[in-house]
């Protein structure tokens, strides 16, 4: 078998947008579910469980069931009644995915910040709410981001499963590219080789980021 | 202790406080004047830090009453929001150093020390930096202020907890075992910054097993036991001629000798 890597050149462009919409979309879930893990796991521990049971339901939910699954339900079973844009469907479930396994991580880690901490910071004067957002939150970040970096590296992964309801990501754009040029090989070696790159910086940047955070922590 | 008409500092009344069934607070009564620096001593489980908490309502307390400066510390009478808003209030005017520094590690040191002034007090970024670089100056860690407290000695991580609690010029500084967790060769260096403290009529109440320290920088000695204050008295007197057989025991066993 002969490889030919001309069709790949020729779709170039069409990978790169696939590329684009990959990253474009790992930012907002990241930003989405980074944000929205610290919010869930706030209310999770600060409110009464009579209150937070439905977000404790939520993540159980999104935890126990496949991303697929996930993406079907909201896009499918949701879209029978309001068509959402596949787009917005994609980042919202794969958000609320990985808004669930952060949710997770920051629970623990908050509750890992001493009681030392609450009571230097509650004998300065600062309030519950103060404290929170000065001291424990910071603390309980630093100390989330080894799983939180791990999570988001899956997570680019897991974007690859939005071609299934029609997104023009990666995988996405280069079975348009095979169906029509029939050179599986090539495409699939090249997105290969681009996921490796974009992993690979990656790792970098959680490497980067851990060995800041160790030492604030 | 001398009693004067003015309005005491710190002022403790009929103070009961219970764990469950233990009282570890049976009723103590504790009159601490303006600039004055009163050690409370005692063995563990005497009830001197549930004290000290009680007084920053880090413990709160189940009878009595707890003042700083005429105005009261404890209000069973306010709930919620309204005593969240009086507590917090109060509270900056105490500066407080726990035994184990606390010091917030996701922030530099000179950020551990302007993080109040600037959150609580609204006092701007480059005036903040300018008190603590002072502050910072006075405990002698300037060198270290960007540096991280994970790469401070306990005796500096100490000290800068010091400085954190000065840098909203506090009426009183409440010290708990302050130099209880350190290498007996860092101990001195946070006496130093006490003493200093003592030496500007900063009033302290310092919860200590320092024998040597407390007679040397007190105005006032307590020797508390069993949620009691069993005897309190001038420093010399204290530990060189205590009146209760408890008092001696205790001495005799921290002191190896009695005077």
């Amino acid at each position: 078998m002969e490889f030919d890597f001309s069709p790949v050149i020729d779709y170039l462009p069409v990978l790169l947008q696939g590329v684009g919409v990959t990253l474009l979309i790992g930012v907002a879930v990241a930003v989405m579910s980074v944000v929205g893990g610290q919010i869930v796991a706030v209310i999770t521990l600060y409110t009464r469980k009579m209150v937070n049971w439905p977000l404790r339901f939520f993540i159980w939910l999104f935890m126990t069931t496949p991303l697929l699954l996930q993406l079907y339900f909201l896009y499918f079973g949701i879209g029978e009644w309001i068509l959402i844009p596949a787009i917005v469907v994609g980042v919202l479930g794969l958000g609320f995915h990985y808004m669930a396994y952060n949710a997770d991580i920051f629970i623990a880690t908050i509750k890992s910040v001493s009681s030392g901490q609450y009571e230097a910071s509650r004998s300065l004067g600062f309030g519950h709410l103060a404290t929170l957002f000065y001291v424990v939150l910071p603390q309980a970040f630093n100390r989330a981001l080894p799983q939180l970096s791990n999570n988001m590296i899956i997570m680019v992964k897991d974007i690859s499963v939005l071609s299934a309801i029609g997104i023009g990501e990666m995988v996405y754009v280069s079975q348009y590219a095979i169906s029509v040029t029939f050179r599986p090989f090539e495409f699939y070696i090249t997105i290969t080789v681009i996921y490796y790159l974009i992993n690979l910086m990656m790792e970098a940047g959680q490497t980067w980021i851990e060995r800041r955070a160790a030492y604030r922590s | 202790m001398t009693q004067t008409t003015e309005t005491p500092m710190v002022e403790l009344k009929g103070v009961k406080k219970r764990f469950g069934d233990l009282e570890v607070l049976k009723g103590i009564d504790l009159r601490v004047d303006r600039g004055r620096i009163i050690s409370i001593i005692g063995p563990s489980g005497s009830g001197k830090s549930t004290l000290l908490r009680s007084v920053n309502n880090l413990e709160v307390i189940d009878e009595g009453q707890i003042l700083l400066d005429g105005v009261q510390v404890n209000r069973p009478d306010l709930k919620g929001l309204a005593f969240e808003k009086h507590i917090n209030h109060i509270r900056q005017n105490m500066g407080m150093v726990f035994q184990h520094f606390n010091l917030f590690p996701h922030l530099s040191t000179l950020e551990n020390v302007t993080l109040a002034p600037r959150k609580l007090k609204g006092v701007s970024a480059s005036i903040a930096r300018e008190l603590g670089m002072e502050l910072l100056e006075r405990v002698g860690l300037a060198d270290k202020a960007q540096v991280y407290p994970s790469a401070l000695s306990g005796g500096q991580k100490q000290r800068v907890a010091i400085a954190r609690a000065l840098a909203m010029q506090p009426k009183v500084m409440l010290f708990d075992e302050a130099t209880s967790a350190l290498d007996p060769e860092l101990v001195e260096e946070v006496n130093r910054v006490m003493k200093g403290l003592a030496e500007e009529h900063m009033t302290m109440l310092i919860v200590t097993h320092e024998m040597a320290f407390a007679r040397d920088v007190s105005d006032w000695a307590m020797f508390m036991d069993g949620g009691v204050v069993v005897e309190a008295n001038t420093p010399e007197h204290l530990f060189s001629h205590p009146d209760q057989e408890r008092t001696q025991h205790f001495l005799r066993k921290h002191l190896g000798t009695q005077g």
